[in-house]
């Protein structure tokens, strides 16, 4: 099979419309597929060589206040070493450092995390619950060769996404939250490296003056076929400390809504109980 | 505390690290064809059924591949087309039915990788279904599909008792009866290294092969007998293995392998299995099912013990028998017992074959007989530490099978060194230390595991030893070296006997055309009896090239002579012959020195255990007693081991860094087997197919093994030492479940423990918020 190393968009639009090219990030997902049978490619086009795609920027203030681009292409581990990336997105930090392992992370992407769609993606929880967006690139001509979605949108279901044939994902962009947020992740798998997450939970949370919370942002990996989210549980939090009981309660609601499945992994009942019992360790924060 | 010497490194550490130490498949000519195995039955979702053909269309189709030679069927196959190692019950390919999902059908021969892969994907073969059992009590009762309706016992593969003096009576009259259930699950060796190797038929008609295998000198009549050639004119070179742990004991793809090579008209062919047809079709532990009465005093003196065992063997033999014989011989625990019976049945199911496992039949009974010991201590409120100590064997005691122990036993030392650990010592104010949502648990298991074949099958090997013509020292290792570091142990030995620097001793892997037969690397036997004879070997060596020297160096006085590094020496002079020099006067045959040892086995064996045709009863045992303390998450269920110690009694250690690593390994792989590996199997079906779903533990999942040595003196070792290799496993299973008794007050029955089974437990004793808030 060919790789295509394309060095420039322009480059980069037409090997990728060739019949059959598929788009290479780090290939961690997609080599394991292919080797599966389950995917077939008539070419790999590589995205390392284009540098756009690559790095970290900060971006000027919208909505929660400032953000980050992170460039489709950006190793896990790479992430994890940016300094505004450990300090101001703790929960997306913690996502990456349990994330597969370190060879993985050394080959894998965040695009490539994202466009994988798997309900079990590890950095789509906290970047649903921070409210990141996508930006998309494609070959039309300037100005519109770029879209920008929210990743809620952008993700349609388990391995499904809005990517239009010949595009790719530019970059994820994310907000930085203010001060007065608080941020937490938990991934549960079956053992503490290389594990697919079993359940995990995001929970950014702004708390006021007296630890009341004014508003609450959940969101769930692996009890869906996309990331779950469950504003019923929100409300129940808002306007009360995150006292063991306000979270218990909460934790019944998640309890009530979520709709797991059974897999080899874990039954659905496991799911639902520990969706619920996550929110627990709230009481720490 | 224990000092330790400087770790030496292994003879085959630099090799390994650098990675210029080659398997068997490395070694591969580059001209070699690829064979491999088309087996339908799991994607077709049949684990029994009757072959009917292959699609001759699929056939044409696959020949014509470009570079496809042969599509091979059980018509192509000469000899008996049955392998296995005593029950002769498993075709190379199957012709008429298959009996688990893995079972080969047809052998592809090709000129490339791709090609064969291709050839594989195009076959169809035409199955008509046949019920099938896969719980191996549904097996046992009448009516049951039958999976070999030529064998006596229907689907019973053995059924066997143990008795000693007359447990039901004494039961009856115990002050003390508990009873328990247990269950252990399907186990994956999952090496590094797969099965696989290539072979060529030689110009003299000879069959080649260098495979990853623990048994080179049976393979030769596991493969003569399947494919009707005479096992002398096969060669098998066994190179270092990535892995063995018992399930490469027995042809894997030997005798596929061999039945490419009779079909490739003198080219090499080279056989690998991937990792999903290594979990499809290799060899797994045994899933066994264990119920126990166990008869005790007020005081906690064991009385009686009665249990009954059930092993599903899968749909082949294998070594089903010999493994639930060991398993039954260990059944009742290292302890001191009058009344025992012990009853086995190893059945045969439609799922995938077991076999071989280090702790071969033992690591399931372990969880069992120690959880029966802790729900005594409970009962009768012991300390579960004293109690072992007060039922433990000891060296002169008769043991449950009526073996009268006249070997090395120090199980006693093992626990009361584990008495004095601070991890031990300290473990209360560590377990009331837990942090939030955190409960802390702390348990310890007394374990065992014999050593050798056991009476019946002469447990010998023999070592040969050269002098080369440069004067360095060549030790054909005859036993296979599947990482365990045996083949370091024995340069070690050779090393000391003939008083020469490590590097002076070169060493021969496993070649039935150089070596001479010496067994199976298994039973913890290896470095016991191959070193006992290396021994010997070495010693008559030394002793022959202080006699050559005497007439170089003009000494007529042998005592007046000693082998030095590099020479001999007349000590009262201070006069030297080279050993360079020396080797030029020696004739080829005066060079080498080869020299036999056959382990012993128990005198006036116990008039019980009739049914089993070889392996009953054991003499010698290995001994250890290990503590966990581990964290469970009251949200959760995961558990986190936070220490491990083991204490090992294996005799004299001879390699500190051998040993520890034993014990260390052991442990690893029994923390796998009783927390992450959870082996799912539905209607014969693997679940777990692949290392994304079977999950062995990583590095972050296992804490630092601390391995101490209750160091006694086996006399009858090579410098005083047993066979450590297998007990490590045995003792992750009771430790964590002690642990998880302590931590959340209930005592999981069923290995592994996983998060949904200890979020159970947590669920049984009442609400975890309610202990939280208290
Ligand atoms: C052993 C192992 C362990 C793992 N553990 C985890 C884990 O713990 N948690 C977890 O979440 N994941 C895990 N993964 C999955 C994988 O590593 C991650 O999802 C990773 O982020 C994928 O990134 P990649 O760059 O390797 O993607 P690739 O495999 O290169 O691509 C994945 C898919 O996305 C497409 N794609 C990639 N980049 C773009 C782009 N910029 N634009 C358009 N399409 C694109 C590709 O065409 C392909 O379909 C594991 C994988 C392995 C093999």
């Amino acid at each position: 099979m060919n790789v295509l190393f394309p060095r420039t968009r322009a480059e980069l639009f037409q090997t990728l419309a060739e019949p059959g090219a598929r788009v290479l990030a780090g290939g961690t997902d997609l080599l394991v597929r292919l080797r599966s049978g389950r995917e077939t490619a008539a070419a790999l086009v590589s995205l390392d060589k284009i540098p756009e795609l690559r790095g970290i920027s900060e971006t000027g203030g919208e909505g929660l206040g400032r953000g980050l681009r992170l460039g489709a292409t950006t190793t896990h581990t790479e992430l994890l070493a940016h300094p505004l990336v450990r300090a101001r997105l703790p929960m997306l930090a913690q996502a990456l450092s349990e994330l597969g392992s370190p060879p993985i992370r050394n080959m894998g992407t965040l695009g490539g995390n994202t466009c994988t769609a798997s309900p079990a993606g590890d950095t789509l929880p906290p970047l649903m619950a921070l409210g990141a967006e996508v930006e998309l690139a494609s070959a039309r001509p300037h100005g519109a060769g770029t879209r920008r979605l929210p990743l809620a949108e952008f993700i349609t279901g388990p391995g499904r996404t809005a990517l239009a044939p010949g595009e790719v994902l530019a970059a994820v962009h994310v907000p930085l939250p203010g001060a007065g947020w608080m941020q937490h992740f938990e991934k549960v798998g079956r053992r503490n490296a290389l594990a697919v997450a079993v359940v995990s939970l995001a929970a950014l949370l702004r708390t006021e003056r007296g630890g009341t919370v004014a508003e609450a942002r959940l969101a769930w990996g692996s009890v869906g076929p996309t990331v779950w989210r469950c504003p019923e549980a929100e409300a129940v939090l808002v306007g009360r400390r995150l006292s063991l009981t306000a979270l218990g309660e909460a934790a019944a609601v998640v309890r009530a809504h979520v709709k797991p499945m059974d897999d080899v992994r874990a039954s659905a009942d496991y799911r639902r109980t520990v969706a619920g019992n996550l929110l627990l360790r709230l009481v720490a924060l | 505390m224990i000092s330790r010497p400087a770790p030496r490194p292994r003879a085959d550490a630099l090799s390994k690290a650098t990675g210029t130490e080659r398997y068997a498949l490395d070694q591969a000519p580059a001209e070699s064809l690829w064979a491999g195995a088309y087996r339908p039955g799991a994607a077709l979702g049949l684990a029994h059924a009757q072959v009917l053909g292959l699609d001759e269309a699929s056939v044409r189709a696959a020949l014509a591949v470009p570079g496809v030679l042969r599509v091979l069927t059980a018509a192509d196959v000469p000899g008996t087309n049955r392998q296995g190692i005593i029950h002769k019950d498993q075709p190379v390919l199957c012709g008429e039915v298959i009996r688990h999902m893995g079972d080969p059908v047809a052998l592809v021969l090709a000129e490339s990788a791709p090609a064969l892969r291709h050839a594989l994907a195009l076959l169809r073969a035409d199955l008509r279904p046949l019920p099938a059992v896969f719980d191996p009590e549904q097996a046992l009762k009448k009516g049951a599909p039958l999976l070999h309706p030529e064998h006596k016992g229907g689907n019973l593969l053995l059924g066997a008792r143990i008795e000693k003096g007359n447990a039901r009576e004494a039961l009856k009259n115990a002050p003390v009866v508990l009873r328990g259930e247990f269950s252990t699950p399907v186990q994956e060796h999952a090496f590094l290294e797969p099965q696989g190797g290539f072979a060529q038929i030689t110009p003299d008609g000879l069959l080649d092969m260098t495979v990853s295998t623990q048994a080179p000198f049976r393979d030769r009549f596991e493969i003569g007998h399947a494919l009707g050639l005479n096992p002398l004119h096969i060669r098998v070179r066994a190179p270092y293995l990535g892995g063995g742990f018992g399930g490469k004991d027995g042809s894997t793809a030997q005798c596929l392998l061999g039945l490419a090579a009779l079909h490739a008209k003198g080219r090499p062919v080279r056989l690998a299995w991937d990792r999903e047809e290594s979990i499809l079709a290799g060899y797994k532990r045994h899933a066994v099912r264990l119920r126990y009465t166990v008869g005790a005093e007020k005081d906690g003196t064991l009385l009686a013990l009665s249990c009954r065992l059930v092993y599903d063997t899968g749909a082949y033999a294998h070594l089903g028998g010999e493994v639930m014989e060991l398993g039954m011989e260990h059944a009742a625990g290292p302890y001191r017992i009058p009344h025992v019976r012990i009853e086995g049945r190893c059945v045969y199911t439609n799922n995938p074959i077991a076999g071989a496992f280090r702790g071969f039949g033992v690591a399931q009974t372990c969880p069992a007989f120690e959880g029966m010991l802790d729900a005594l201590a409970a009962k009768l409120c012991l300390d579960p530490l004293a109690l072992r100590r007060k039922n433990a064997l000891r060296r002169g005691d008769e043991n449950p099978c009526g073996v009268r122990l006249s070997s090395s036993v120090h199980l006693v030392e093992c626990l009361d060194t584990l008495a004095a650990h601070p991890l031990w010592t300290t473990r209360r104010d560590w377990r009331a230390a837990a942090p939030p949502f955190t409960r802390r648990g702390v348990g310890l298991a007394a374990v065992f595991n014999g050593m050798g074949y056991g009476r019946g099958l002469p447990d010998m090997a023999i070592a040969k030893v050269e002098f080369t013509e440069a004067g360095e020292f060549l030790v054909y290792n005859a036993v296979a070296d599947m990482g365990q570091g045996n083949a370091a142990a024995f340069a070690l030995l050779a090393a000391q006997e003939l008083n020469q620097q490590a590097g002076a001793i070169q060493l021969i892997q496993p070649d039935t055309e150089r070596c001479h037969p010496s067994g199976s690397s298994s039973a913890g036997r290896t470095t016991y009896t191959y070193g006992n004879a290396l021994l010997k070997a070495c010693g008559a060596m030394r002793r022959k090239l202080i006699s050559r020297a005497a007439m170089p160096l003009l000494a007529d006085e042998l005592d007046s002579l000693e082998l030095i590094p590099g020479a001999v020496r007349h000590i009262p002079t201070g006069r030297v012959v080279p050993l360079k020099l020396l080797a030029g006067y020696l004739t080829h045959d005066d060079r080498v020195c080869v020299a036999e040892f056959l382990m012993p086995v128990a005198q006036n064996p116990p008039n019980t255990g009739r049914d089993f045709l070889i392996g009953f009863p054991h003499l010698i045992f290995a001994h250890a007693a290990h503590l966990a303390r581990i964290e469970v998450d009251e949200l959760t269920g995961r558990v986190r081991v936070c220490d491990y110690l083991a204490v090992t009694d294996g005799g004299k250690v001879l390699d500190r860094c051998c040993f520890d690593q034993q014990a260390q390994g052991g442990a690893a792989q029994g923390l796998g087997y009783a927390l992450t590996e959870d082996f799912q199997l539905r209607e014969g079906r693997i679940l777990t197919g692949d290392l994304s779903t079977y999950l062995l533990p990583t590095a972050l999942d296992v804490p630092d093994v601390l391995s101490l040595a209750a160091e006694g003196d086996e006399e009858t070792g090579p410098h005083g030492l047993k066979g450590v290799g297998e007990v490590g496993i045995n003792g992750p299973g009771p430790a964590l479940a002690a642990a998880l008794e302590d931590a959340t007050g209930t005592r999981p029955h069923q290995l592994p423990y996983t998060p949904e089974r200890v979020l159970a437990l947590l669920g049984a004793r009442g609400s975890s918020r309610k202990r939280r808030r208290a």
